[in-house]
């Protein structure tokens, strides 16, 4: 550790890291409760999911960039097949259903990780031209975490870019608004339920496989994740796309400082923080949130 | 909201034939211990109250207020820790003060985590007991000087078990426990069936039903949802401290998210909105539990695909499934 400087460059860049795994995941928990109306709790599980594709996909030879394409096309293949059968028939039904729903689910997919992969921690081989590290204002900075800040942008411009730009974005986003009317143009309902699940699994399966190299992979990563990521989207506002952004980045630096400074609890800092906003801003920071 | 959650008759009293089967019933489970002087049937019956009772007080919450808790075990761990560590360090004998101990300071900390968790909607609610759980959990599992962290609470003391000066037994004497078990939980039952059905059971059944008709008519439903939380959480700290007493130990575990969806099995498979259905549920889940855990490591995959086929299959649980062949042989 140098001086105050470059420890300030490591909590700012680390926070902006970790704001941008917690972003990732929660704008697909965000999508797939705006379209579809089904918060799910499996979600954390299917990050994890990505996570140990990714570890797969890198021990068998492949480069670890072809990983981060491939393992979410697993991750989606899976979340598609969980939509299809167990996610769809309960649409219709009360909220609380589909909430216990997601939740066995979530024990199903960990319990089917752990038989699959086992219970002792995984490691992602990295490319030897991302493990060095690069001087940032006095700090020794990894290459591998400033790949990851690259990554998440381009995917969250990606994203920004096809929810605005093409005719299936433009549709994604009608039918968040005003379902009915959408359905009355024409379009069918399943397959936008269909693409938003999926798009979810996808952004899944991109956060868990750039959050992989970053700790360890083990059974529990989905869990962890899963509270971060409604931490977030409770503070932006629920079914809120620009209240995620900020929450996420919020989260991400409370979370660094606090595991910086106390680290065991550093969580509990993160519920305190969140109750407190729930307190005086029901609807999260921006006033938008939709709680049913 | 619901159509499938079973109304029950309004009578606030037990109706001859209904009292007649709840004597029956108690009476076998006390006289049980002295038939059947096993131990290990003892202890599995015990267990099966204790979770029956967390069970039932969830069933407040879920069945008659509408409310999902994710993580109600916590409430029976942050009372069973608050127990242990009064019996600890505090006074090793005074085994009625440390369970109002206990209970107390479940209230206490449920009260202004469900002040909070009322001021949103129901799916938040959902979301944040999921999240307050994991918050109580971490704090025990790495709150190492206090709690023991991973090893759990060790060294209880053995107190005496007397009730106005006639002594039963002590703590550690599985008979004497259970006789103490069924007592509280019996009373907790009757008291939370009067309570459900009294004119404050029936706002909470007004806000399930419909939240924003049960504003207009002028009930305030922050308020009374929160009294329904208080309810349910002051319930799970009196099996908090049945349980530590049971125990004698107390571990994280028993405060996991894996555990919270046991007791939401329990609901589920009892029938919820019943409150004697979870107490079955209980007892159906802790036997298969006891029987499963011993034949595979991967019980998780199994408890994953019961929760799913339940709530696809069997939403009103088994006391839904004595209601439906009954109007099927009616035709």
């Amino acid at each position: 550790m140098g001086g105050s400087l470059s420890t300030a460059v490591d909590i700012i860049l680390n926070s902006l890291v970790l704001g941008g795994v917690f972003l990732i995941v929660a704008i697909g928990l965000n999508i797939i409760y705006g379209l579809s109306r089904v918060m799910n709790l499996a979600h954390g599980s299917l990050y994890a999911v990505g996570a140990y594709a990714g570890y797969s996909i890198v021990a068998i030879g492949f480069n670890y960039f072809a990983a981060i394409l491939l393992a979410p096309v697993y991750v989606a293949a899976v979340g598609l097949v969980l939509e299809r059968t167990i996610i769809a028939p309960m649409r219709k039904r009360s909220m609380i259903y589909t909430l216990i729903l997601t939740y066995g689910l979530m024990f199903f997919l960990d319990g089917m990780i752990k038989y699959i992969w086992g219970n002792e921690p995984r490691f992602i081989e990295l490319p030897a031209m991302i493990q060095a590290t690069v001087p940032i204002l006095g700090t020794q900075y990894p290459v591998f975490r400033l790949v990851m800040l690259l990554i998440t942008a381009a995917v969250m411009t990606g994203l920004m870019l096809f929810l605005n730009k093409t005719k299936i974005g433009i549709i994604l986003r009608a039918s968040s608004t005003i379902p009915e009317m959408v359905s009355c143009l024409g379009v069918n309902m399943k397959y936008v339920h269909m693409g938003a699940f999926v798009l979810g699994c996808v952004l899944a399966g991109i956060a868990g496989t750039i959050a992989g190299p970053l700790t360890t992979i083990d059974p529990l990563m989905g869990h962890e994740m899963l509270i971060s990521s409604f931490v977030v989207i409770v503070i932006g506002g629920l079914g809120s796309l620009r209240g995620a952004v900020i929450a996420a980045l919020l989260v991400g630096a409370v979370q660094t400082l606090a595991e910086f400074f106390i680290t065991d609890l550093a969580m509990v800092i993160v519920y305190m923080l969140m109750a407190l906003i729930l307190a005086f801003m029901p609807r999260g920071l921006l006033g938008e949130g939709k709680f049913e | 909201m619901d159509k499938h959650l079973t109304i029950p008759d309004k009578q606030p009293g037990f109706s001859l034939p209904t009292f007649v089967v709840i004597m029956i019933i108690i009476a076998g489970l006390a006289v049980f211990p002295f038939v059947i002087t096993n131990r290990f049937y003892i202890s599995l019956i015990n267990e099966m109250l204790i979770y029956g009772l967390l069970a039932m007080s969830l069933d407040v919450l879920l069945g008659f207020t509408g409310l999902l808790s994710f993580m109600h075990n916590a409430y029976l761990g942050i009372s069973a820790y608050a127990v242990g560590l009064f019996l600890i360090h505090v006074s090793p004998a005074s085994l009625w003060l440390a369970c109002l101990t206990g209970v107390f300071f479940t209230a206490l900390v449920a009260l202004p985590v469900g002040w909070v968790q009322v001021r949103t909607g129901g799916l938040a609610f959902a979301l944040l007991t999921l999240a307050f759980g994991m918050m109580f959990h971490t704090i025990v599992w790495k709150w190492y000087g206090l709690t023991g962290g991973d090893d759990g609470l060790m060294g209880m003391p053995n107190p005496a078990i007397s009730i106005f000066g006639w002594e039963i037994g002590h703590s550690g004497d599985p008979t004497a426990m259970y006789l103490l078990t069924l007592v509280v939980v019996t009373i907790c039952y009757i008291l939370t069936r009067r309570i459900i059905r009294s004119p404050f059971g029936a706002v909470l059944e007004a806000i399930r039903e419909n939240e924003e008709r049960a504003a207009f008519v002028g009930i305030n439903v922050r308020m009374y949802k929160l009294l329904g939380w208080m309810l349910a959480c002051t319930l799970a700290g009196v099996a908090g401290a049945l349980f530590i007493l049971y125990k004698g130990y107390i571990g994280p575990t028993t405060m996991s998210a894996f555990a919270g969806a046991g007791v939401l099995m329990m609901v589920l498979l009892g029938g919820m909105g019943t409150l004697w259905g979870p107490l079955v549920g209980a007892a159906i889940f802790i036997y298969i539990q006891d029987y499963i855990s011993t034949m595979s490591e991967h019980w998780e995959i199994y408890l994953g695909i019961v929760v799913v086929f339940l709530v696809l299959f069997m939403p009103t649980g088994f006391v839904g499934l004595g209601g439906y062949l009954k109007r099927l042989k009616r035709g």
